[in-house]
């Protein structure tokens, strides 16, 4: 039988259902189902914001800089060789207990860290911060697409509605812009449904297709059309059947699911090229604490969410880079709440098999305060789009820096392995 | 000097005008007369009170549009201004909540948290400190039942409760979509649990008896309430720099006190934690959120012309501003109880309700704010003088204002608009009637570009719905999961600020389709708990045809909206010869569409299926009314489908 002649039958049972349930034959088979889909294999960039701004001075500490012990009295922690110590990296850097997931990538040299890292426009506000990374231009608030959504427009690679993927509830300001980008907090949400009456279910998802088909409002009928299109490429029954590889049990964390969400469609093989998922919970103002506390525990889910989704991938890693970003940092000082407020440069993670890893990439002159930016901040040393580009770069091939950071004509961190 | 009378020494010059302009507000808003120019601009008087119905209020309800327009656009809006209209359903809806009117202290000492119960469960079992909570659920469960305790869910389950009970069945829906809307401005949050016991009595208490008000009152309710104090962090930031605490370092208890705290630090046997928590006391000190996020989110705005620097002096001049201590039994509890208001006030300390202006936390010395310079020891007052600058800045006039626009008119306003808006707001001291009635006399509030521009986010859309369906909604809960699920998760929005008000974020591949689902669950009443009669919207008439029932509903539930094409588009679809093709072409793959899957099947699934579709192929003809007729009706599914539709996804 013929896969038009199979898809009519199914049809025709499917609106059969609607008189008396799914039949057992079409449930059994659905489970079964292979995915076959025409796109080639492609390459496939994960980033991950850190909302809220991490504190990078905690997160990898550069420990051995007396002036940190001196400014935050309540929070220097210094390496121990004890079970939950700070990580050694290089007798400079210390990598926080709650990453430790992160240790042995950065041994194997499959995992950089840069360090002194953000942007110039000197903003610290979160929301103007976030916004400026995501869009790639520190200095215009205008630029109307994000970065990532450019990124997808310069790979070029047209027909799936699931080159870039948000698993976010909302849309993010890096996805902004006129190539096609879904946003779905949870890909099992991809269906039309109505209890116990799959065929009326049908027939709405036609109608639905058609109104938004028609609807003078261009956000309705671009988003539904995206919508209707992936609608029909995604098999809801794999994403809940899906089981991670080498028995990685990830995080039940937002993170921690979106990541296992990102590795199913990577598994898919239809199309992925750039994947976005967000962690919240990094404004630590109050009581941050050291080797536990907030500022532990949110640190502890992102590495082990991380460390799941790079285990899941197994033999994919080749295809993978994951980075993660944060909008600015905090604080050289600790607050008087047991915090630290915003400040300027933090730290970020490139993860990947053709990463330059094993190394903590940074041209932090130190935390005297003469040093300091405005006497407080750990000053910017490497603009995020050096790093940015070069990930896009070497990982997806895109070389046109212009047209990836309009206004930005500095040159890429070279971060990449040649 | 009692701190009434402190308060006013201090305050009277800087407030004499805004005061003013609170005992006449009407002869400042008599210049502001209403006069809606939609027919200028085009528009018959049933299009101009759908318009107006859609910006004013969460939906119009079945024949409303008529109403106003008989009573007069202009009147039905001068109705909502004053927000004095009795409100009986809504009461008798609300008759069993009993949290919403209860003291932040009431709610502090019933809904308990975990460290409450903790301490409960030594006191009264003598159990050690680290025993857990869930080794010991039966226990707690009677301790609760015995002092009357309840868990703070069933505190949030009301507040989340109430807000969808206003807003659907309220008379003065304006107050409430104002309510909504302020909160979110001024927004606070359930994921942080400091704050979270107080969200009710701040929407209550701080939010919603000032929406129509003075925006200057708003402010600083906010600014004093527990929510916000303890949301950015406010409570806890404080400076020593003061002659208060100068005197007591020098008292020979305060430096045995730090004696023995020297001791403890050295002493090997105190757990590190301990010593990390005592040293952090030590080193308390000045919190820079609230100051950062009232000029950046509250008044000036972002570009509003502030630096780090006017942050962190405003910072300073916030210090002090707390809370009294409200859970009983606890060592600050005891203290406060222990101490005399009286002498408190008369070292400079404020009492206002919950908050608690202390003195002996406060940074005394010199500040230069935004150019301004503030002088040492003014103690209160300052932080007072810190929120009337604000509130009375020309670019929170334009903030304020343009976010305004934003919401009531369209996602883009001009700025002639947003400039003529905040002229009155500056001109009338933040009077939030006078700027809105600047606003709805103003032609571009009728042009027909902002007719329907706006998209309900998913909490309007949900309350439209039930609004427009006259639904009875038994269990509001449930509303809350759905507008949850397309991405508006009310009260839980964990940045201060808000929720984006914006298109573009509500509108995405997920809630899109969330939406729809959503439309369909309404309306074939698959959602527990939610009522509808959706004959007796048609006059108790039962639509013969599908395409009956879409013209019927269309005009019912878009009232004023052009309908036909839609009515056009769908016909086509139902009546077109390969109608399954096409409905199975827009399903989801959740089937199977592989023939591998034939060799799966069983010989008896083969012959199963093989009856199916003769069975089906002779109802085929009938095709649309069996779909109809069959298990759901036919009218919840058509009106689903409205729902779901992108022309009701606008306002």
């Amino acid at each position: 039988m013929d896969r038009r002649v199979f898809m009519r039958n199914g049809a025709l049972a499917l609106l059969a259902a609607g008189f008396g349930g799914v039949p057992h034959f079409i449930a059994r088979a659905a489970g079964n189902r292979k995915i076959l889909m025409p796109y080639k294999k492609n390459k496939v960039l994960v980033c991950i914001f850190q909302r809220g701004a991490m504190d990078g001075l905690m997160a990898v500490s550069p420990y051995a800089d007396q002036n940190l012990r001196i400014q935050r009295p309540t929070l220097y922690m210094s390496p121990s060789a004890k079970e939950g110590g700070m990580f050694d990296l290089d007798g400079h850097f210390g990598l926080h207990p709650g990453l430790a997931a992160f240790a042995p990538l950065y041994k194997e040299g499959r995992m950089a860290i840069v360090h002194g890292v953000g942007s110039p426009n000197n903003t610290r506000s979160h929301f103007d911060a976030q916004d400026f990374m995501e869009s790639g231009t520190p200095f215009n608030k205008g630029t109307s697409s994000g970065w990532l959504n450019r990124a997808v427009g310069l790979l070029g690679h047209k027909g799936t509605p699931f080159r870039a993927v948000s698993l976010t509830s909302a849309m993010p300001r890096s996805f902004y812009g006129d190539n096609e980008a879904l946003a779905i907090s949870n890909l099992q949400d991809f269906a039309i449904q109505m209890r116990g009456n799959p065929m009326g279910a049908n027939l709405a998802a036609k109608s639905f297709e058609e109104l938004y088909d028609q609807t003078s409002s261009e956000l309705l009928n671009k988003t539904g059309k995206e919508s209707f299109d992936a609608l029909k490429m995604l098999n809801a029954n794999t994403i809940k059947n899906y089981q991670p590889a080498n028995g990685v049990v990830y995080p039940a964390s937002p993170l921690g699911n979106s990541l296992k969400q990102i590795a199913t469609l990577i598994k898919m093989d239809i199309g992925l090229e750039v994947a976005f998922a967000e962690s919240g919970g990094w404004d630590t103002h109050y009581n941050q604490g050291t080797a536990n506390g907030i500022l532990a525990r949110n640190l502890k889910d992102f590495s082990d969410s991380i460390a799941a989704f790079w285990k899941d991938m197994d033999a994919y890693q080749d295809d993978v880079t994951v980075m993660t970003m944060t909008e600015f940092g905090r604080t050289v000082h600790q607050n008087g709440t047991g915090g630290t407020d915003h400040g300027r440069a933090s730290c970020l993670f490139v993860l990947g098999n053709d990463v330059g890893g094993g190394k903590v990439y940074q041209n932090i002159k130190g935390l005297a305060k003469e040093d300091l930016e405005d006497g407080r901040d750990l000053p910017v040393t490497t603009d995020f789009r050096s790093v940015f580009s070069a990930v896009a770069d070497h990982h997806l091939r895109i070389n046109d820096d212009r047209k990836l950071f309009p206004e930005w004509d500095g040159s890429r961190l070279n971060l990449m392995k040649s | 000097m009692s701190w009434r009378r402190m308060l006013k020494c201090f305050t009277v010059s800087a407030t004499l005008c805004v005061a003013s302009a609170f005992t006449h507000p009407t002869t400042e808003f008599s210049k502001h007369k209403l006069r809606f120019p939609y027919q200028k601009m085009g528009l018959t008087p049933q299009q101009a009170a759908a318009h107006l119905l859609s910006r004013f209020t969460f939906g119009a309800t079945p024949g409303q549009i008529d109403q106003v327009v008989s009573m007069g656009l202009e009147k039905w809006f001068q109705q909502q201004l004053d927000a004095s209209l009795p409100d009986d359903e809504v009461n008798k809806r609300l008759s069993g909540y009993d949290a919403l009117s209860l003291s932040n202290e009431d709610i502090a000492n019933t809904y308990v948290n975990q460290g409450q119960i903790i301490k409960l469960l030594q006191k009264e079992y003598q159990l050690p400190k680290d025993s857990l909570v869930k080794d010991n659920k039966e226990l707690i469960k009677s301790l609760m039942k015995k002092y009357g305790l309840k868990p703070p869910q069933e505190l949030y389950r009301q507040l989340i409760n109430q807000k969808i009970i206003r807003a659907a069945y309220g008379n003065n829906q304006l107050q409430e979509v104002l309510t909504n809307f302020w909160f979110n401005h001024f927004n606070v949050s359930l994921t942080k649990n400091q704050c979270a016991p107080y969200i009710l009595t701040y929407e209550r208490d701080a939010i919603r008896p000032n929406v129509l008000g003075s925006f200057e009152t708003m402010l600083e309710a906010t600014a004093k309430h527990p929510a916000m104090l303890e949301y950015l962090d406010n409570a806890s930031s404080v400076s020593n720099d003061n002659a208060q605490s100068r005197k007591q370092q020098n008292k020979v208890m305060a430096r045995r006190a730090e004696q023995k705290m020297e001791e403890t630090m050295n002493d090997p046997k105190v757990s590190p934690i301990v010593k990390q928590a005592l040293a952090a006391r030590k080193t308390q000190g000045l919190n820079e959120n609230y100051a950062r996020e009232i000029m950046e989110l509250h008044t000036l705005g972002v570009d509003g012309g502030y630096t780090q620097h006017d942050v962190t002096e405003v910072a300073r001049a916030l210090t002090g501003w707390g809370i009294v201590p409200l859970i009983k039994d606890t060592p600050g509890r005891n203290f406060f109880d222990a101490a005399k208001r009286e002498n408190m006030e008369k070292n400079g300390f404020v009492f206002e309700g919950d908050f608690m202006f202390k003195a002996n936390k406060h940074d005394e010395n010199e500040k230069v704010i935004l150019g301004q310079k503030f002088p040492a020891n003014v103690g209160y007052a300052e932080g007072i003088r810190v929120l009337h600058m604000l509130a009375d800045h020309p670019s929170t006039a334009k903030f304020i204002c343009k976010k305004l626009a934003v919401h009531f008119v369209s996602d883009h306003p001009s700025d002639a608009l947003v400039n003529q808006m905040a002229a009155v707001f500056l001109q009338s001291k933040g009077n939030i009637k006078a700027v809105l009635t600047a606003m709805v006399n103003s032609t571009e509030f009728w042009s027909k570009d902002a007719l329907r521009e706006k998209i309900k986010s998913p909490f309007e859309l949900a309350i439209s719905s039930v609004r427009a369906t006259q639904a009875d909604v038994q269990q509001p809960y449930q509303l809350f999961l759905w507008a949850s699920k397309m991405g508006e998760k009310f009260y839980y929005y964990q940045a201060p600020t808000g929720f984006p008000d914006k298109a573009s974020y509500w509108i995405n591949t997920g809630s899109l389709l969330s939406r729809m689902n959503f439309g369909l669950a309404f309306a074939t009443e698959k959602i527990p708990g939610i009522k509808l009669n959706l004959k007796a919207l048609n006059d108790n008439h039962e639509p013969e045809s599908v395409d009956a029932a879409l013209v019927a509903y269309s005009n019912i539930l878009l009232p004023q909206r052009n309908n036909e094409e839609n009515i056009k588009r769908l016909t086509q679809l139902i009546h077109s010869d390969n109608v399954e093709e096409k409905i199975n072409s827009a399903a989801s793959k959740n089937k199977p569409a592989d023939a591998a899957d034939d060799d799966m099947m069983s010989e008896s699934d083969k012959a199963h299926r093989k009856n199916e579709n003769a069975a089906l192929s002779r109802k085929n003809k009938a095709f649309n009314v069996s779909y109809a007729m069959g298990n759901n009706s036919m009218i919840g599914q058509v009106t689903g489908v409205i729902i779901g539709s992108p022309e009701f996804q606008r306002r």
